[in-house]
């Protein structure tokens, strides 16, 4: 089991998310703030600044042309775009090159979590039930408690997997051996790096989307729900436990989820996926 | 010994005895593992979904990304190395499922039937299968001995 005092000490541990972030969000939130305030926010970190670009310019965003500078992009994408992009690309090297106990290298945990968010706007447009704020960032980020978990899922491993093969949810297993799991970890991550509240929602909720609390985002935790599992049953998946996880039936009524619209997602997406999937060993900082 | 490995929505085939042909992560997707012992030549298909109607676009550029143009498509690419269907091997595994009452996420029980389908109509017999589950598995096949292996929660065994 895992004490509370750990798990303070691990979140405290855990590198953060470019400082430059935290003033990207202020910005973002500002409805008078232009693309030059955000140009003069990200151009002192040049890695940032190269390696948004990259991504902005993938084929998933769909620019329609090039953008060469980040005040471009910011025409092109929007402020808030572009800060779901900035995000994504700050992700990318706070990943650790193997996550302990997850058998999972960073780029595999990178290709999930970029999965999940673009099933999760894929989904929303197919479903046609409206693209909740900051949708991509909080599939992206759904699963930043396994940044903390898998410090203490290396011991425990073997036990949770025992319990997967006997058919318990990870998630439970989880709870059972740790006395916690990575959702609950996730949200107190998301508020350690001060991420926006739809970050933290989803990370805390994404296998519970059943008991969310009413002053969340019911839509934004199911898409990001429907999405995790799809990028599971796909083979995008992170974790040892695989596809041993639940669905929350509510969501075909809720979102209107149907097998041949989950199919059209997969279908429609695989090439996006791969692409920005690619695109982590210079996110990364080409440090792995 | 080369690994030829099978990307998600792709087909490797192989007459090189000392190769072994390689897939990871398959979740809901199936692999078919194809194998002749006289022409010592193996072949794998890694498909994520089952009718190509779901996106006819993408079943121009990638056949393999489902069941009912790429597995057509696997049988070609052997026939061309010189195989036939009487002497072949055929192995599946994957169409793994989630703790799915409503059966929402049924894309690889929906993988299987397709198959199942298709290699009824065509007089294909499978020797040996390992699917459904909530497991997601790795597929290898050595072409030298057509041995094949599925690799799952960390357990291999023999197909």
């Amino acid at each position: 089991m895992i004490t509370s005092e750990q798990v303070v000490a691990r979140v405290k541990k855990l590198p953060t998310l470019s400082a430059t972030m935290a003033r990207l969000w202020a910005l973002a939130k500002d409805d008078r703030a232009s693309a030059a305030d955000f140009e003069k926010v990200i151009r002192p970190d040049p890695a940032l600044t190269a390696n948004l670009l990259r991504v902005a310019n993938s084929a998933y965003f769909g620019l329609r042309c090039r953008a060469e500078s980040v005040r471009q992009a910011v025409t092109l994408l929007g402020l808030k775009r572009v800060c779901e992009v900035a995000t994504s690309v700050a992700f990318a090297p706070v990943i650790p090159a193997k996550l302990p106990g997850y058998e999972v290298d960073a780029s595999t945990f990178w290709t999930h979590s970029v999965a999940v968010a673009v099933f999760s706007e894929k989904l929303a447009k197919e479903l046609a039930v409206g693209t909740p704020d900051m949708l991509f960032t909080a599939g992206l980020l759904h699963d930043i408690g396994k940044l903390v978990v898998g410090a203490f899922v290396a011991d425990e491993q073997g036990e949770i997997l025992r319990r997967v093969r006997q058919g318990t949810p990870f998630v439970q297993a989880e709870r059972e051996v740790l006395g916690t799991d990575h959702c609950t970890l996730g949200a107190m991550v998301a508020q350690a790096w001060s991420l926006p509240p739809a970050v933290a929602w989803v990370a805390r909720w994404h296998h519970q989307p059943a008991d969310v609390p009413p002053d969340v985002d019911g839509k934004l935790v199911g898409l990001v729900h429907a999405a995790d599992a799809l990028a599971h049953a796909m083979g995008f998946g992170t974790d040892s436990g695989e596809l041993a996880r639940e669905i929350d039936g509510a969501v075909e009524q809720k979102l209107g989820v149907k097998v041949r619209r989950l199919e059209a997602v997969a279908g429609s997406t695989l090439d996006a996926i791969r692409e920005m999937g690619s695109l982590f060993a210079s996110a990364s900082g080409g440090k792995r | 010994m080369p690994n030829i490995t099978v990307d998600i929505s792709d087909l490797q085939v192989s007459t090189d005895p000392d190769s072994t042909i390689i897939t990871y992560a398959l979740g809901s997707c199936i692999a078919v593992l194809v194998y002749d012992p006289v022409r010592v030549a193996g072949g794998m298909i890694h498909y994520m979904l089952p009718l190509s109607e779901t996106a006819p676009d993408k079943a121009k550029v990638r056949p393999a990304m489902f069941a009912d143009t790429g597995i057509p498509l696997l049988f070609q690419s052997m026939y061309a190395m010189g195989c036939e269907k009487r002497n072949m091997v055929v192995k599946v595994t994957g169409g793994g499922a989630l703790y799915d009452d409503k059966g929402l996420f049924s894309i690889g029980k929906r993988n299987y039937t397709v198959l199942r389908k298709m290699f009824w109509k065509a007089g294909v017999i499978i020797k040996a299968e390992d699917v459904g589950g909530a497991k997601s598995r790795t597929a290898r096949l050595h072409v030298g001995t057509g041995r094949c292996t599925v690799t799952s929660h960390g357990e291999e065994v023999e197909l």
